[in-house]
């Protein structure tokens, strides 16, 4: 469970504060995997934030017995001068990974890609960094993955893969996962919440969600 | 499966500052000079201009060899205006990786003084041994209290470069402001000059700069016979405290405001 107790969070703007919650109090109920719906710019990245603690809100804290991995991005601390084993190393390393020479083939295997894993980020497509941050946070066991649209960007053996990984840690690991592809969505995840004007909503059923979140 | 270690907060703390060090080496010299540069720089630098100045005058400033005398002020000098702006410039440089909860920005700051420090001791270190090729006198008769100028001087970058750090992530034009206000120190820090050329009447438009009292003190401590004339070892260490105390309560009290905007 992880409880958000009476979070406001802004930014400040030309405009004065732009306010993303408000006093906002919420639990976030375990054991589910959960899709966060709501339509751009309505704090879906910055509630990940919060939740890993990437960031602080400005009043409130965020409390949970959870071990929750960094809200995985598209490249999330990966470093373009670096090859993508010192990343991964970087990465281990940063997060307590014990044996980081197993950890590093994990990723390697994972992540397929091939030679280039030993050469600069510098030099990957758009659609291999993605790959390459998402196989880092899948290497480590967390409770709760924060995924924030990085499946999407994947190709369909990389998304079958994914679904295998996350299937196989869904015994003792939940995902929650921002993304606007249905589908994907479908794919992963069995209940929702909606994010709008700053409420959280929680549907049990995830088409349920699907169905308010389009009527919004 | 991969095994998590359970760590304390100071095992936290040692894993990301050592991982942020490596990363700093890494990706810091990116071209085919790599790291040999950040050495080879300062030290053909301190070097020619110092070589320079003491054929110049053909001797000694005040007992000490003039060569001597040049190299511990731009040592240290360089040393402090690394330090501070590795520091004020490494929240903005790391922003990206403060995703992973574990990293503070303490910790990218510590890095970098870590790596400039170890940096600036080997670049010492080189010059020292050119000196001894070249058949110069090589004399430090206190090296401790060298040593503690040394950490003194880094102190105060740090402190300094923190509080900056700090102001530039809610006031960006506090960069500008940093690099105006650093700028003239190169040439009130007596790094040409010795306190002693100064009139005694005319010493307080100099003597407020610990920097000052750090290289005048560190140049009394390779060499004695030069002394320490209007400078004071207690005011430099406590101006350094003060400093240090600031710049830590300023930390402690704004670091998750300056990461959340």
């Amino acid at each position: 469970m992880i409880k958000l107790n009476n979070i406001t969070k802004y930014y400040p703007s030309k405009l004065g504060n732009q306010y993303i919650f408000k006093d906002l109090s919420f639990e976030i109920p375990s054991g589910h995997n959960i899709a966060i719906l709501g339509s751009n710019g309505a704090g879906k990245s910055t509630l990940f934030r919060l939740l890993a603690g990437s960031e602080y809100p400005n009043k409130g804290s965020v409390e949970t017995d959870l071990n929750l991995s960094w809200p995985v991005a598209l490249t999330t601390g990966i470093h373009g001068q670096m090859t993508g084993s010192e990343n991964a190393r970087f990465i281990g390393m940063i997060n307590g990974v014990a044996d980081l020479n197993l950890y590093e083939k994990r990723v390697r295997t994972f992540a397929q890609l091939g030679a280039k894993f030993d050469l600069p980020v510098n030099t990957y497509s758009s659609g291999m960094k993605p790959r390459l941050a998402f196989a880092c946070s899948m290497g480590i066991d967390f409770d709760v993955y924060l995924i924030d649209e990085v499946t999407s960007v994947g190709d369909a053996k990389f998304r079958q893969k994914t679904k295998q990984a996350l299937t196989a840690k869904s015994n003792n690991a939940n995902v929650i996962m921002i993304s606007h592809e249905m589908d994907e969505l479908r794919h992963f995840c069995d209940s929702a919440i909606v994010l709008h004007k700053g409420q959280l909503t929680f549907y049990n059923d995830l088409e349920q969600g699907i169905k308010h979140y389009q009527a919004l | 499966m991969t095994q998590i270690i359970k760590r304390n907060n100071w095992a936290i703390w040692r894993d990301v500052i050592f991982a942020l060090f490596v990363r700093e080496i890494r990706t810091g010299f990116n071209d085919k000079f790599g790291l040999a540069w950040s050495i080879v720089n300062p030290v053909a630098f301190i070097f020619i201009l110092s070589y320079m100045r003491g054929r110049m005058d053909g001797g000694e400033t005040h007992t000490v060899p003039t060569f001597v005398f040049m190299m511990y002020g731009m040592l240290l000098i360089q040393f402090f205006l690394e330090v501070m702006s590795g520091v004020s410039g490494s929240i903005n440089k790391n922003k990206p990786l403060f995703a992973f909860r574990q990293v503070q920005p303490i910790s990218s700051m510590l890095a970098v003084s870590l790596f400039q420090t170890l940096v600036k001791l080997f670049v010492f270190v080189v010059i020292l041994v050119i000196m001894y090729f070249l058949k110069m006198e090589v004399v430090i008769a206190d090296p401790i209290r060298l040593m503690i100028n040394f950490f003194l001087v880094g102190l105060l970058g740090f402190s300094l470069g923190g509080m900056f750090a700090i102001a530039i992530c809610f006031v960006p034009e506090f960069k500008k402001i940093q690099s105006m206000l650093t700028r003239p120190l190169f040439f009130i820090s007596a790094v040409f000059f010795s306190l002693q050329d100064i009139p005694a009447e005319h010493r307080y438009l100099f003597d407020w700069n610990p920097i000052l009292h750090a290289i005048e003190l560190s140049r009394y401590a390779a060499y004695p016979s030069y002394g320490s004339v209007g400078v004071s070892e207690s005011y430099l260490i406590e101006s350094t405290i003060v400093l240090t105390f600031f710049s830590l309560a300023c930390y402690y009290s704004f670091w998750k405001q300056a990461i959340s905007r």
